[in-house]
């Protein structure tokens, strides 16, 4: 249901705005609207300038909001945490608490980035120095007077080893050694050695080349090989302690302080947002005014709230809407907590325009039985509910996914309730086992009561939808549009009524009273809505037809599960046979959750929905806190 | 004979629009997967907009229908 809202005027003393601004916080029901700026300086209401000091103060809280978000992203977020609440009194003490923490929090990260990186640092040489260390101990161990460099070589210069080969054995005058390795996929390691009187020479040679030696960092560049290797082997053992250390650390942290830190952003904000309201009020050169809308349900708690703060001396007083803001009105949908789970569809539309339908309690009906339509399994239907039913609880106070979740439980439950209907226990198994038989039709062999009954659901639905247009029309007294969708009401009818009598449903003299009432009916349509009026007409029963969708993608479901029993069976192996008849309704229920779901979607927006849902209205956003 | 051409008439009533769908269904979903990148928030117009061709198959199923039964 669209609430019916009423334009609120708050008028006080100049010296009341701080604390009349944190009272319309605190009650959360008002949508406060701007109040325009005047269009000549000697108009009454002039826009309320922001003090310096409230400037400053903002800039202080949003420096504050942004340290303390950085530190949320050094932090792990726990599993669970509670935000805890803080008064706007209390923001710069904790604001000063929190200091000592980010400074630690600070440090252990830096802590936490040095020793990852070491570690990849020392995986990396030390793979490196594993692929010399055979050749370097065994061969040139014992040379004390021989220099030993160690170079790496990207496999695509192929050519570079021979090169310095060739290069070496010209300053070396042979006296050197060479081996090459493949280090990796793609890099050769080279181990040069050759006398000492030769470094200069080599050295001046590979820079040339631009081949980088394998540099050590510098705390390994003073040991031999082999203490290199001892020393990697002792840090890459001690860093994976060291660094869980950290992260126990920065954990308890967390759970200490997360929780805090989130309240302490949403005071923040919460502060910032009452200090930015001053930009919506207006002043006179004693009051200040603030207007916006609530919903009259709650007018009167709003008045009674102000009155016993404030007494006399603040004004809670009720506007009168002109037509031009009509269409401003912010639009509230509130319905009974059964239905709101299903307002989740209206999500994916513009809000409806204020005074128009709220289609929420429809769907809470309809897409239910079209989900249960097309599923129509108790074995699929059992499944989809315990998985939807361990969603809700998953996804308890994320609301879009817990009401996508609950709207599928209560989809299944019907699902379950066809399947009674329809005799379906995992397609036809139930009935191959005897447990279970079809209480009104067998889906897979009744095809043509199948699509007997869903276009009938369709012609239901669309009549529904056209009939609901028109009391809505009504009802805000727009006469002109209301005839012309009870002509285009009539136009069908009476064209279904013909269609009946020529099926002989009907007796024949019927035909020549429906041919005279389509015919005007007709006309008045063309007359009142142009030539989209027979358009429309020829659009609503091909939106009936639709509804066979209902019928098409049942029987594919019904069919693929028909067609997994079958696999089963084939194997001898029992087992085997569970497992692939068991693979092939796994994925049917995938598909049935899936398919079902945007099909009936479909049907509502597309068929439903296009007979009376307006939309471009403006969601209803009460200045509350976060 | 005439069961195979009937049966054939079937097929081609429900094939030829499947295609059409098919066809149309991929130029939607092209498009509507560029739009998601800009503006994820019209996911639910997308999938009704994909869901539209399905018309056309759905009319081709009635039709083969009517010509086996």
């Amino acid at each position: 249901m669209i609430e019916e809202m009423n334009k609120v005027q708050i008028i006080g003393p100049k010296n009341s705005l701080d604390e009349c601004i944190r009272v319309l916080h605190a009650a959360a029901v008002v949508h406060i609207e701007t109040i325009p700026a005047p269009a000549d300086i000697d108009s009454m209401f002039q826009k309320l300038p922001m003090e310096k000091e409230k400037m400053l103060q903002k800039e202080t809280l949003e420096k504050g909001e942004e340290r303390l978000r950085n530190l949320t992203h050094l932090l792990k977020e726990p599993g669970s945490y509670r935000a805890q609440r803080f008064g706007h009194e209390e923001i710069h003490g904790y604001l000063e608490e929190v200091a000592p923490v980010e400074e630690k929090v600070k440090a252990l990260r830096a802590e936490k980035d040095s020793l990852s990186e070491e570690l990849v640092s020392i995986n990396r040489y030390e793979r490196l120095l594993h692929g010399f260390a055979p050749i370097v101990l065994s061969r040139l161990g014992g040379l004390r007077n021989f220099e030993i460099v160690g170079l790496t070589v990207e496999k695509t210069r192929a050519d570079i080893p021979g090169l310095i080969d060739a290069e070496i054995k010209k300053i070396t005058g042979g006296n050197y050694q060479i081996y090459v390795k493949d280090l990796d996929e793609k890099d050769v390691g080279i181990v040069l050695a050759y006398e000492r009187k030769h470094d200069a020479q080599v050295r001046y040679l590979l820079s040339g080349k631009s081949i980088s030696e394998v540099r050590l960092p510098d705390e390994y560049s003073s040991l031999s090989l082999v203490e290199a290797l001892k020393l990697m082997g002792r840090k890459k053992a001690a860093i994976p302690g060291r660094l869980s250390a950290v992260e126990r650390d920065l954990e308890s942290i967390s759970v200490e302080w997360y929780g805090k830190i989130i309240g302490l952003i949403k005071a923040i904000e919460d502060a910032i947002d009452e200090i930015g309201m001053i930009m919506y009020a207006a002043q006179t050169r004693f009051t200040f005014v603030i207007e916006g809308w609530v919903p009259v349900r709650l007018l009167g708690l709003l008045k009674e709230k102000f009155r016993d703060l404030f007494g006399e001396k603040v004004l809670v007083r009720e506007l009168e809407i002109k037509d031009a803001e009509v269409d401003l009105i912010p639009v509230h949908i509130k319905n009974p907590r059964i239905f709101r789970p299903f307002e989740v569809f209206l999500s994916a539309l513009p809000p409806p325009k204020y005074g128009s339908v709220d289609p929420t309690p429809y769907v809470a009906v309809f897409f239910p039985l079209f989900f249960g339509l097309i599923v129509g399994d108790i074995g699929y239907g059992v499944i989809i509910l315990l998985i939807s039913l361990y969603l809700r609880r998953r996804f308890r106070g994320k609301e879009m996914l817990s009401d996508i979740a609950s709207v599928l439980s209560v989809s299944s439950v019907a699902a379950i309730i066809f399947g009674f209907l329809f005799g379906e226990l995992f397609g036809d198994l139930g009935q191959r086992l005897g447990v279970i038989h079809p209480l009104i039709f067998h889906r897979t062999e009744a095809l043509k009561t199948t699509m007997v009954l869903t276009i009938g659901i369709g012609i239901g639905h669309v009549l529904l939808g056209i009939i609901i247009g028109i009391a809505n029309q009504l009802s805000r007294g727009k006469r002109k549009e209301a005839g012309a969708k009870g002509a285009y009401l009539t136009v069908i009818l009476s064209f279904l009524f013909i269609l009946a009598v020529l099926f002989n449903f009907l007796p024949r003299g019927f035909l020549t009273p429906g041919v005279v009432v389509l015919a005007v009916s007709f006309i008045v349509l063309t007359a009142l809505e142009g030539i989209l009026g027979p358009l429309e007409f020829l659009k609503a029963l091909g939106n009936i037809l639709s509804y066979l969708r209902i019928m098409a993608v049942g029987t594919a479901s019904v069919v693929m599960a028909v067609v997994a029993n079958r696999i089963g069976g084939l194997s001898e192996d029992l087992i085997v046979g569970i497992i692939a008849a068991g693979i092939i309704h796994a994925l049917n229920v995938v598909l049935s959750v899936l398919s079902p779901s945007i099909q009936s979607m479909r049907l509502h927006y597309v068929e439903f929905f296009s007979k009376f849902y307006e939309g471009g209205g403006r969601k209803y956003a009460p200045f509350k806190k976060r | 004979m005439e069961k195979g051409l009937i049966a054939l008439a079937a097929a081609i009533a429900i094939g030829l629009p499947a295609l059409a769908t098919a066809w149309a269904q991929s130029k939607i979903g092209a498009a509507g997967a560029g739009t998601m990148a800009e503006k994820p928030e019209l996911a639910g117009i997308i999938i009704i907009l994909v869901a539209i061709p399905e018309t056309m198959v759905l009319l081709g199923f009635v039709v083969a229908y009517l010509i086996i039964g």
